[in-house]
């Protein structure tokens, strides 16, 4: 069954980029993960259909930057898609040169891909083309867009979801100090 | 919309469990005719907070994802760090690892059936699945320690063995379960309230299951045979003897009944793994160094497919973990399953799909 799914991806892959583009790994079970990286997010068109053709599923995507906070030079992001056909994984990983990133919606084919490419563009500010619904999906508008380009420490964080019940029990019937009352972040 | 239909905002808050999602729901007189979803109201941003915690606290970070895949949140968290690793399990934690995620699947699959019977007013049948779900969580805290976090995975293995003390009273609680899971089958099989509140509503057709690639216990329902068990056999699985359970009819109640028989079939998994329990270690007792590159892991949680992909730049924290639930495609489904359905049903087929809204959002 394992082969014969590789097979399948193999030749969905290669029609698109020719042979030797697809590289293989396997875990401890023997489970195989394939990895394709695709340089313009345009031949996501070309490669979406065929694997759809074959039948693969969209697991997810996941959207991340070169370099994860963006204090070093390493810039651009990159999204990897995750499909599985019978048990056996690929990962197609496709690098967005653009600024700001865009990448076109792969929908018309993966039906499920519309939470996920909505989630990146959330989270990334990656710009989406082609996509039925391209609003917010968990992020309220009153956030900032493109959260996950920048460091967030987590100590902004914590004192952003914290409020001030906790030091004013301890402080019952004193006076609060006033690094305690927060409101500063 | 036209003047024959108005909205009907149901949620954020108990529309079937007591997490948060807002439906705007179109209906026409007491028919449901459009959903609308509206998610993110507990966003924890835990993606964020992964990538600032290194290795190991991470594993403590995603065991908190969801109460009831605990397990399989950081078991299968653990075998992306170890594909990347290239660390080898000892085999003896590989069974160890089957037995927790089997132990909570019971637990998890009897809340979602007790649930469903509390939705159907039939709040009798609610509190006795409940009860019967006691004895896996007595099990839960005979062995690991605690009733809903076990703690049990950890980079290498497995943190708690299961001895002498602790295999026969699993086995007691496991011997305590069996006839009443077969009685409570038989319930819900053929209760006539069950079966007239729930035969036939929240229909998912193969077809609509396949175009949305819905995963876990609503795939297989309506007859897609994939339980990552078998399709892509992981820790020791592959040894175990057991069917994957699968349906044609769709509907909320054979969702039902399928989660009660795969419940028998952990039963059956956790037994032989207890037979079957190879000796030597529990973990590697070592700490891996994690190179630069990436992995892919995947279980089968109760609910269905879990997946966890972990990006490595070679610094002790995750350059980017990601992670996919099995709600978050079911979740959009449910507007296949809702169409045309009685605004009295809505709840039932929300709970059907076993929804989870937290770990959906992260």
């Amino acid at each position: 069954m394992n082969e014969i799914a590789k097979k399948s991806i193999e030749l969905a892959v290669s029609k698109v980029l020719g042979t030797g583009s697809l590289s293989w790994t396997s875990d401890v079970n023997g489970n195989c993960f394939g990895w394709v990286t695709l340089c313009a997010p345009e031949s996501l068109l070309s490669i979406a259909p065929l694997l759809a053709e074959c039948g693969a599923r969209l697991m997810t995507a996941t959207a991340y930057r070169n370099d994860k906070f963006g204090r070093m030079e390493l810039d651009g992001h990159e999204i990897a898609y995750h499909f599985d056909l019978e048990g056996v994984v690929v990962t197609v990983s496709v690098c967005l040169p653009d600024t700001p990133p865009r990448v076109p919606s792969i929908t018309p084919w993966f039906k499920n891909a519309d939470w996920n490419e909505r989630e990146f563009a959330e989270l990334y500010g990656i710009v989406l083309e082609g996509h039925p619904n391209p609003r917010r999906l968990f992020l309220d508008k009153g956030l900032d867009a493109a959260i996950l380009n920048r460091l967030v420490p987590l100590s902004t964080m914590m004192n952003g979801a914290s409020t001030t019940t906790l030091w004013e029990k301890v402080y019952a019937g004193k006076q609060l100090p006033e690094w305690a009352k927060g409101g500063s972040n | 919309m036209s003047s024959t239909t108005y909205t009907l905002p149901i949620g954020p808050l108990h529309v079937a469990l007591e997490e948060p999602m807002y439906f705007d729901i179109q209906v026409e007189g007491e028919t449901v005719r459009s959903v609308e979803l509206a998610a993110g109201h507990v966003h924890r941003g835990m993606e964020a907070l992964a990538m600032q915690r290194n290795y190991f606290q991470n594993v403590t970070l995603v065991e908190r994802v969801c109460s009831l895949c605990s397990n399989s949140h950081p078991a299968t968290y653990c075998m992306a760090v170890e594909n990347l690793s290239g660390l080898i399990v000892p085999e003896r934690a590989m069974y160890l690892r089957v037995i927790a995620d089997e132990v909570k699947r019971i637990a998890s699959h009897l809340f979602n059936v007790g649930i469903m019977a509390h939705l159907t007013g039939f709040d009798s049948l609610f509190m006795h699945a409940m009860e019967v779900r006691e004895i896996m969580q007595d099990a839960k805290e005979g062995v690991y320690g605690n009733r809903m976090n076990l703690g049990q995975c950890i980079i290498g293995g497995c943190r708690r063995d299961i001895d002498d003390s602790t295999a026969p009273f699993l086995l007691g609680q496991l011997e305590l379960l069996k006839p009443q899971l077969d009685e409570l089958y038989g319930v819900f099989e053929r209760d006539p309230l069950i079966r007239t509140r729930t035969q036939g509503i929240g229909l998912l057709s193969f077809e609509e299951a396949k175009r949305h690639a819905v995963v876990g216990p609503v795939a297989r329902a309506s007859g897609v045979a994939y339980d990552l068990r078998r399709k892509a056999p992981y820790a020791a699985y592959a040894d175990l003897d057991f069917k994957v359970q699968t349906d044609t009819k769709g509907d909320v109640h054979s969702r039902a009944l399928l989660r009660l028989r795969e419940a028998v079939q952990s039963v059956k998994i956790v037994e032989q793994c207890l037979r079957q329990l190879p000796g030597g270690p529990i973990n590697t007792r070592e700490v891996p160094v994690i190179p630069p590159g990436e992995a892919v892991a995947r279980s089968e949680a109760p609910r269905g497919e879990v997946f966890y992909y972990l990006r490595s730049d070679g610094t002790d924290t995750p350059q980017r973990l990601k992670w996919r639930v099995p709600t978050y495609m079911n979740w959009e489904a449910l507007q296949v399953m809702l169409a045309s359905c009685q605004v009295a049903d809505i709840a039932l087929i929300v709970n059907s799909i076993d929804p989870c809204i937290s770990c959906t959002e992260r």
